[in-house]
């Protein structure tokens, strides 16, 4: 008994029903939201497998097995959730599909005129009314300090900010809590984390507290107004949770699209490969913050707007920031 | 099921190890007191590595391994030992069965051990006694995104067992060694199922729970390594295999490498001179 067996992972062979079988178990054991979203909207991953195992057949062809599989992994109505072949990459898109877009970049290049600055992941420049506009496309590229301190300098003499992180669909957690850094003075709870300690639906560790703590460089002193839409995803959802913690802060714009499961990858025996949330986050009271932030101020770009070359948003947090 | 025993392999350690306590035949001072040996061993071989942080699947592919040992005698309470210093170094490159991913492995491995020896037979001398080893390491998926690596501590106590045994080939004197290393109880670091290494540094939640007792019925482990020693000139060259079997299961984390490795490498034999007769002598050096 003690000198044990070989340790190994079952996995049949590479079918059809073993390629199944692997994926829906790495869901069952590792996805962190089947309890939550039980409760949400009634997904029941058993019933699940029972529905999609009746359309899994020695005969079917790759490419089937691939329509099959992003079909059942979009049952989880998660964009953390990915299924990559060579085929393709399974994507849920309900999540900014279902919505108005709110953001229009050739719009936005009225506001950003031939006068502005690129650095890094920043495009910002000062708008005619004495406004700070800074445009965070995605947290993937590096958000250097020097970057971040040097923008803030140069927008010190702005009357308010307006930081645009619409259409960003995140990128790494630690870009975005740098950013966010350079919005308080003190140090600040924006949240909790968790993670799986087993493989049961509901065997959480302890959630562990998230804080935010003041930058060492320039830090920004006056209102700040930050633009949403449901594209606004994942690491820029955390940042958007983290911003609205802070009391110069208004958020405006649509609800942001979610994604705060922290996401890992794993692999089907055929070789394809999944992304999976894996670890949730919550707000500071421990809500979930998996289906998006509703802003401050909701604001919908509006048609006549848009016809007049004039970003609804910009203008809104503008009038806020003069106020 | 895939699964498959192999507790055949630990049977010739324990078998060795019963019979070597048991002997009563006299001791083997093998090896003179002030004589130190060195083996320096490279090779490679096959490496199958699975860690379900990581995959599910196994991966396989080609390993590489030094291993430093240093062997020297000593007495402890008017008794002799063995004193013995290993440092092995390992690295593996493996792809998944369909090889659309590939994992990078590497070790560091640091065991010391006092080992009793026992004549078994003019020609066979046994050891065996305690052994510490510590170890760490690194598992790296490189398709992986929030979770691509997975780091390796060991610390242990355990027992190792050795042969070795004397022969001729026409005119040509050899040397077969064996020797097993049997982790028996110790600590190694393994995060939660799920648990991320943002949490764990980034978000400094990492602590105790992140450091798991070990033994049998989770990390049933064992290296062996057989050589064989032939003269070559005034030195002394060596060939082995050596089987490295590492395996944990770990807050449901499963983990094991198992490597096949041929080795070559050569022994020096060197005897330390006493620095209070050297003085006497008025040597320079």
């Amino acid at each position: 008994m003690l000198l044990g067996a070989c340790i190994r992972q079952d996995i049949a062979g590479n079918s059809p029903q073993a390629n199944f079988e692997t994926l829906w178990s790495i869901i069952d054991r590792q996805y962190c939201f089947l309890g939550y979203k039980y409760e949400q909207y009634g997904l029941d991953w058993d019933e699940v497998h029972e529905r999609y195992a009746r359309r899994v057949t020695d005969t079917m062809t790759w490419e089937q097995l691939f329509e099959v599989l992003s079909e059942m992994v979009a049952e989880l109505r998660d964009g953390h959730v990915n299924l990559t072949s060579a085929m393709g990459t399974s994507q849920y898109r309900e999540w900014f599909d279902a919505y108005p877009h709110n953001f229009s970049d050739s719009i936005q290049r009225i506001y950003l005129g031939k006068d502005y600055t690129v650095s890094s992941a920043l495009t910002y420049r000062v708008l005619e009314n004495n406004i700070g506009y800074i445009y965070v496309g995605s947290f993937n590229t590096g958000l250097g300090d020097g970057n971040l301190s040097q923008m803030l300098s140069l927008l010190a003499m702005c009357d308010g900010l307006i930081v645009d992180v619409r259409d960003n669909g995140g990128g790494e957690l630690t870009n975005a809590q740098r950013m966010a850094a350079r919005f308080t003075n003190e140090k600040v709870l924006v949240g909790y984390m968790c993670h799986k300690t087993g493989t049961g639906h509901d065997d959480f560790s302890r959630p562990g507290p998230v804080y935010i703590e003041p930058a060492d460089g320039v830090r920004w002193q006056k209102p700040v107004v930050v633009l949403t839409n449901r594209r606004s995803y994942s690491a820029t959802n955390d940042f958007v949770n983290s911003m609205r913690q802070f009391p110069l802060v208004t958020t405006l714009g649509d609800k942001t699209g979610g994604g705060s499961g922290l996401p890992f990858t794993s692999e089907l025996p055929c070789g394809w490969g999944i992304r999976f949330s894996a670890s949730p986050m919550f707000d500071p009271s421990m809500q979930q913050l998996e289906f998006g932030i509703d802003p401050d101020v909701k604001v919908d770009m509006t048609v006549e707007d848009m016809a007049r070359g004039r970003d609804t948003m910009i203008e809104r947090a503008c009038e806020i920031l003069k106020k | 099921m895939m699964t498959r025993k192999y507790s055949g392999w630990f049977l010739p350690v324990l078998l060795l190890m019963a019979a070597c306590l048991r002997l009563s035949a006299q001791e083997a001072d093998s090896l003179p007191a002030r004589e130190v040996v060195r083996s320096l061993m490279a090779g490679g071989g096959f490496a199958n590595v699975l860690d379900t942080y990581l995959s599910p699947l196994e991966y396989t592919g080609e390993g590489a391994c030094v291993l430093f040992e240093n062997l020297r005698m000593t007495r402890l309470r008017g008794k002799p030992w063995l004193s013995q210093h290993q440092v092995q170094l390992d690295y593996s490159y493996t792809h998944n069965p369909s090889r659309s991913a590939y994992m990078h492995s590497g070790m560091v491995l640091y065991a010391y051990s006092l080992q009793r020896p026992f004549r078994l037979a003019p020609f066979l001398a046994g050891y065996v006694g305690p052994e510490a080893e510590v170890a760490a390491g690194v598992v790296y998926n490189r398709r992986n995104s929030n979770n691509p690596a997975q780091a390796k501590a060991f610390l242990s106590v355990g027992a190792t067992a050795r042969l070795a045994a004397d022969c001729r080939v026409g005119r040509l004197p050899l040397r077969v060694g064996w020797q097993a290393h049997l982790p028996v109880v110790g600590i190694a670091f393994s995060p939660h199922y799920g648990e991320s290494y943002y949490e764990m540094f980034s978000l400094g939640e990492g602590g105790w729970h992140n450091v798991v007792m070990t033994s049998f019925h989770n990390r049933p482990s064992l290296r062996q390594l057989l050589t064989l020693d032939i003269p070559i000139g005034r030195g002394v060259g060596r060939v082995g295999y050596l089987a490295d079997f590492r395996q944990t299961r770990l807050h449901h984390l499963k983990y094991h490498s198992w490597t096949h490795s041929s080795l070559i490498g050569y022994v020096r034999h060197l005897r330390l001179l006493d620095a209070r007769r050297q003085f006497s002598s008025h040597s320079p050096f």
